[in-house]
């Protein structure tokens, strides 16, 4: 994986400012410089998280969409759940605290796992903790779309750990 | 531009401006901060990602939608770990939060599976 960060910083400062003629000489000594500068960024954080970061394999990328799409439809969901429970005309919220197993392998799977329960609205990850998420819901139906685990299963096989 | 994509774009722009407002008022309308952080990432999700894909209906298949898709993504990593950086700054310096935390799933009757 650690040569495919590397094609991928430089896939992405091509496509965005890369040189397309060789008058941006200095340009592109520049980029090569900074990317070869974030890679060595990304080496550092990758060996003091301790090697978490196998997460992409290759075949993850290709269950990448389907993820994509199970992840914007619960994120809409949640989003207007929320947007019910702030425009209602009196607000009841009954929030709660929940410890929320996980069961991804990676480290970057169990924070793709946290990042998604936090970007759903109604529901937060406060913390990390010996495999469990502490979570803060909004109210029972917001606790609910996490406890049922159906975001958990959808970051597990996008590890490639199910299915 | 053709009109029905300049309606498209309308459409997400006004409701992703919507959401942010909405998040606005649930800022406001909720009473403590662990509510309101919720409010706000209405805002983050709904908010934002309706209106860049609005935008993304204009810039066609271009190196300005790759640009769009590219916030986009950025935008789904950083809001996260931030709003999980101020619950967490809250919650480790103490700030009340009138809680038990609830160990049995269905306690209370109401976790649906």
């Amino acid at each position: 994986m650690r040569p495919g960060v590397l094609a991928l910083l430089a896939a992405v400062w091509l496509s965005l400012s890369g040189p397309y003629t060789m008058h941006e000489l200095p340009i592109l000594i520049f980029g090569l410089l900074s990317i070869a500068f974030v890679w060595r960024l990304y080496l550092a954080l990758d060996r003091a998280a301790g090697g978490g970061s196998e997460f992409f394999r290759a075949s993850s990328w290709l269950r990448l969409p389907r993820f994509l799409v199970a992840f914007a439809l619960k994120v809409a969901a949640a989003n207007l759940h929320t947007t019910k429970l702030i425009l209602s005309p009196k607000i009841e919220l009954h929030p709660r605290l929940r410890r929320v197993p996980t069961s991804q392998k990676t480290s970057f799977g169990q924070v793709l796992y946290a990042n998604f329960i936090t970007l759903t609205p109604g529901t937060i990850t406060l913390d990390l903790r010996d495999d469990e998420l502490l979570v803060y819901a909004l109210d029972a139906e917001s606790e609910a779309d996490v406890m049922d685990g159906s975001m958990d299963r959808d970051v597990l096989r996008l590890e490639g750990g199910s299915d | 531009m053709n009109g029905a994509l300049d309606i498209v774009t309308a459409v997400l722009l006004s409701a992703g401006g919507l959401f942010c407002v909405v998040g606005g008022i649930g800022l406001h309308r909720f009473s403590e901060f662990y509510q309101r952080t919720h409010a706000a990432s209405v805002t983050d999700t709904a908010g934002a990602g309706l209106m860049l894909l609005g935008l993304m209906f204009q810039g066609g298949l271009s190196m300005v939608t790759l640009k769009l898709v590219l916030v986009l993504a950025f935008l789904f990593f950083s809001s996260p770990a931030i709003a999980h950086a101020l619950v967490k700054a809250a919650h480790g310096h103490g700030l009340a939060l009138e809680l038990e935390i609830e160990d049995e799933p269905g306690r209370n009757g109401d976790a649906a599976g």
